[in-house]
């Protein structure tokens, strides 16, 4: 532990505790716009740090990190425009205890769950990171089918009332998800001739089309024309009642956790551990019913785990030097031009960078608290204070910028177009939209490590249930599609048999 | 009204569905089996809302649209604004929608709406074209001095 | 002929409209890279991005289109104007071996090429039971177990695969090919032991060599390469003519001023050749490797037409 010692006080200096500073707070703005997200920031600002000192650059990479994780939230619970993939799930309940009036309690537990899952997953990198990163090595093909099962499973709290059409939003996005050319057989599918479709739709700009036009276009249909005053907003600062956060504890820790795993497995991202937390949380919870009607926990456990993510997805990236994601594959490529080696001698090469890079994951995770909490009540809200129909234009706008500059093209512009307004309509037709995401995000990681995993094993798909780590995953998946059946069944036999003793 | 809507969004996926199924039918190996069974999957699924909708007795009231004028005046000024960001460069554009859609949609404080315009665009400038340096489509009047 | 003079009538419409070429560059360029931020091509490209804005006295700004094997960003740079304010930073895959597998709007003709700036091997390396220790005995393995062995690559008709597949035509070896999103996707199989055979740049397995978790038996470039002792490029096992590597270049599209291409070309001969750079290249096993403007394009047309052959074989061709 001696590096930790060395590293901490390299990171106590004014460079590096400035730009935590400064980019924790740039981070909270870059993920409550929507279009905006980390891996955009990071990559514009990767240049810049090619001549920095490496623990301020990668004070900045943490920071902004961290920051926008929890700043996806603010749009998600104030206007149910999730500001980054990772908050969909924080707008099932965060939006409609917005609408409680509760938003300033859905804000403080946000930011609070997503400074408590980057503590965990900082504390995890630091600690059994390479133990973590070994393990990782077993997960082949086969095994991520079936963890792409597992997160395809956690459909079922999405659905809402209409399973069918639950299932059916599901299949639509499995099928979004596999445009563009087949990396597996070189051939291109529902292309039509698109060069741009080559590439697949971009799941971003199918995300801010369905997710951000719906209530933009509700803003208008609204056509408020006066704006909330500061006491409607009543987002002066809640305390947290007594007891409060220890009815968050079980939900933070299962968060966490399950961030954590997701985070360490390189392709999985922030998107899968909320969705996969909150499903456990609803899972777990005496009262399932009320998630998706405003209820805290749900919140918590989205947030909690999509920063849960975020250290953990470092650690294959700077214990083996593959990176599990975009924002690790920056953070190496910072590394590199740095003028160290990725891979398992990272650590000995230089233990103060790296155990920097730890540090600075911990404290940037812990100044959520101080500038998210103060960036979301302060500045954020101020925007409901403009009239309903200036926001609309302005959303409007920022939506076309952030998708524009994701890949310079006119034509996403149009495809967001088309998904928003498409979201629209089979919103108002009970078809939930959750799940089409979902369907982009995990389709095709399931298709490729299917057909991987036969083309290893020959075609022959006894393989992917007989080896141990695929079998528990396999069974698991199978526990989490019962459970909620299991656990309404027995509710309904208890009330029976209460019926039926009174 | 419930039912007729859910007949049409069966009907639509099911549709949907048959054409993807169709057109996986000419994609080789498993790289075409996949999209089939999607396909088909979102064929069947489209008819359970249809079948389910065409036996339900109940036929509650569900509105699509609240207020159909600022929807439609909302989406039109939106395609118009995505078709005008080539043309005419994207903080034109931008200024154009934000100082005309406020009117159009009842808004009568000309001077809060520019102000508002304008402090925006400006905020858009700043953090994407001098920050962050990203090209965006150039507007009119510069693209005709500078473009070669 | 049509075409020609439509190029020339172009090329002379660029000239006179477009200002005194003295001037060039007087306002930021844009540079599009097809492959997403954080990979090999973009850090290289970023990083020569930072050395060419100091000697253009102009800012660059990156512009990252990913996605089909690099094959949407060069679609959508192809309709650029080339008024050198828009250059291209890619790897060969995009324009010698995308081609073959997948239907494009592009050819060769549709960039100007400018120049190349530096190049690596691809290795083949086995985990460190596996039953050879040298490329000759690796390669005879092979041959004597057909599809037997299972080897990772960056996709299906990519450069890698049809760089490893180069030769084990020319051997008569057929291994399974798998193929993964990256060479890091491939690592982390590979030292799973999920595949037997990793296939992909040098420098991600490169420490996993010294830890004597991998051995690298063979390379793809005609010369051994230093950093991988234990490997033999394939002019030692007779197969030099299969080379295949991976380089990166800059272009610019259709119809670009000879003078701006002879500018640019200049300038990033300088920018590579730079002791800073040399030194970055060399952390990621790349050599520098400057080919310029009409030379650049004979290159390319040679690669495309070996690797239509190979995918031809394959059955991967179109």
């Amino acid at each position: 532990m001696d590096f930790l010692l060395n590293a901490t006080s390299a990171v106590m200096a004014t460079g590096p505790l400035v730009a935590m500073l400064g980019a924790t707070l740039l981070g909270v703005l870059i993920g409550a716009l929507p279009g905006l997200n980390p891996v955009m920031a990071i990559a514009l600002l990767l240049p810049l740090t090619y001549s920095m000192d490496p623990l301020v650059a990668l004070a900045m990479v943490a920071g902004i990190y961290n920051g926008s994780m929890y700043g996806g939230a603010i749009p998600a619970i104030l206007l149910r425009i999730p500001g980054t993939p990772a908050s969909i799930a924080t707008t099932f309940d965060g939006f409609p205890m917005a609408e409680k009036g509760e938003a300033a309690k859905a804000l403080k537990i946000a930011c609070w769950s997503s400074a408590v899952g980057g503590i965990a997953s900082a504390l995890a990198l630091m600690t059994v990171g390479p133990l973590l990163a070994r393990a990782t090595l077993h997960f082949g093909p086969a095994e991520y089918f079936w963890i792409a099962m597992f997160g395809m499973a956690s459909v079922g709290v999405m659905v809402g009332s209409d399973p069918v059409k639950g299932v059916m939003a599901a299949v639509l996005g499995l099928l979004l998800g596999t445009v563009g050319i087949d990396q597996l057989s070189g051939q291109a599918r529902y292309t039509f001739d698109q060069p741009w479709l080559l590439g697949g739709l971009d799941l971003v700009v199918v995300l801010v089309g369905l997710y951000a036009l719906p209530p933009v276009l509700q803003l208008a249909e609204k056509c408020d024309l006066k704006g909330l005053s500061a006491a409607q907003l009543r987002l002066a600062s809640v305390p947290f009642r007594k007891g409060e956060v220890k009815g968050l504890l079980p939900t933070w820790g299962r968060s966490s956790l399950i961030g954590i795993f997701v985070g360490i497995l390189p392709g999985a991202g922030g998107n899968i551990a909320a969705f996969l937390s909150y499903n456990a949380a609803k899972n777990a919870s005496s009262e399932p019913e009320s998630f998706g009607k405003g209820n805290p926990q749900g919140v918590a456990a989205a947030e909690c785990g999509n920063n849960a993510d975020n250290a953990a997805s470092m650690i294959p990236a700077l214990t083996l030097g593959i990176p599990g994601n975009v924002v690790a594959a920056l953070v190496l490529s910072a590394l590199m031009i740095h003028g160290l080696q990725p891979g398992p001698q990272l650590f000995h090469q230089n233990p103060v960078l790296v155990g920097g890079f730890m540090i600075e994951m911990l404290l940037t995770s812990v100044l959520i608290l101080l500038v998210g909490g103060a960036a979301a009540t302060r500045i954020f809200a101020q925007i409901q204070r403009l009239p309903g129909v200036l926001l609309v234009p302005s959303i409007l706008v920022l939506m076309c910028v952030g998708v524009y500059v994701i890949n310079g093209r006119p034509v996403d512009l149009w495809v967001m177009l088309a998904a928003g307004t498409a979201g629209y309509l089979l919103e108002k037709l009970n078809v939930p939209l959750a799940p089409i995401i979902l369907g982009m995000i995990l389709g095709p990681m399931a298709e490729q490590s299917v057909r991987r995993a036969l083309l290893i094993s020959r075609g022959d798909p006894v393989e992917l249930l007989t080896r141990p780590i695929s079998a528990v995953l396999a069974v698991a998946t199978v526990a989490m599609i019962l459970w909620p059946v299991m656990k309404a069944i027995k509710r309904r036999r208890a009330k029976n048999m209460s019926e039926n003793n009174a | 009204m419930e039912r007729s809507q859910d007949l049409a969004l069966g009907l639509l996926f099911a549709g949907l569905g048959l054409a993807a199924a169709w057109q996986a039918g000419s994609y080789q190996g498993a790289g075409g089996t996949y999209p089939m069974v999607l396909g088909l999957g979102l064929a069947l699924c489209g008819a359970l809302v249809m079948l389910r909708a065409a036996r339900s007795k109940t036929d509650a009231p569900r509105r699509l649209v609240d207020v159909p004028a600022n929807l439609v005046k909302a989406l039109a000024a939106g395609v118009i604004y995505v078709a005008l960001i080539l043309p005419l460069g994207f903080y034109t554009a931008s200024a154009l929608l934000m100082l005309a859609l406020p009117p159009v949609l009842g808004f009568r404080r000309p001077l809060y709406t520019a102000v508002v315009a304008a402090s925006f665009v400006a905020l858009v400038w700043i953090v994407f074209s001098l920050v962050l340096n990203k090209p965006l489509p150039a507007e009119l009047w510069a693209a005709s001095r500078l473009g070669g | 002929m049509k075409i020609n003079k439509i190029i020339v009538a172009a090329a002379l419409l660029g000239c006179t409209s477009s200002p005194a070429l003295s001037d060039y560059p007087e306002r930021p360029i844009e540079l599009t890279i097809p492959a997403g931020a954080g990979g090999g091509t973009d850090t290289s490209a970023r990083k020569l991005a930072l050395l060419l804005e100091e000697k253009l006295g102009t800012s660059i700004a990156v512009l990252n289109v990913g996605g089909g094997g690099g094959s949407v960003g060069a679609s959508q740079f192809m309709q650029a104007k080339p008024d050198g304010y828009a250059l291209f930073a890619t790897w060969n895959s995009p324009l010698t071996t995308v081609p073959q597998v997948q239907n494009v709007a592009y050819t060769l003709d549709s960039f100007t090429p400018i120049a190349s700036t530096s190049e690596t091997a691809y290795t083949l390396c086995v985990h460190p039971e596996f039953p050879a220790e040298t490329g000759e005995e690796f390669l005879a393995e092979l041959a004597a177990n057909p599809d037997k062995y299972t080897y990772g690559n960056d996709g299906i008709g990519g450069t890698m695969q049809l760089a490893a597949e180069r030769i084990f035509q020319a051997r008569d070896i057929k291994a399974v090919a798998i193929p993964f999103g990256g060479a890091g996707e491939t690592l982390q199989n590979f030292l799973g032991k999920h595949v037997d055979i990793y296939g992909g740049s040098i420098s991600p397995v490169l420490p996993y060599v010294e830890e004597k978790q991998a051995k690298c038996l063979v390379v793809t470039s005609a010369a051994d390469v230093p950093a991988l002792p234990q490997a033999a490029g394939l002019e030692s096992l007779g197969l030099g003519d299969k080379e295949t590597l991976l380089w990166r270049a800059i272009l610019g599209p259709k119809g670009l001023d000879q003078a701006i291409v002879d500018k640019l070309a200049a300038v990033i001969d300088e920018a590579v050749n730079d002791p800073s750079y040399v030194e970055f290249l060399a952390s990621k096993g790349e050599v520098p490797n400057v080919v310029k403007g009409e030379a650049l394009g004979e290159r390319l047309r040679e690669e495309f037409d070996a690797l239509a052959v190979v995918s031809k074989n394959l059955g991967l061709a179109k």
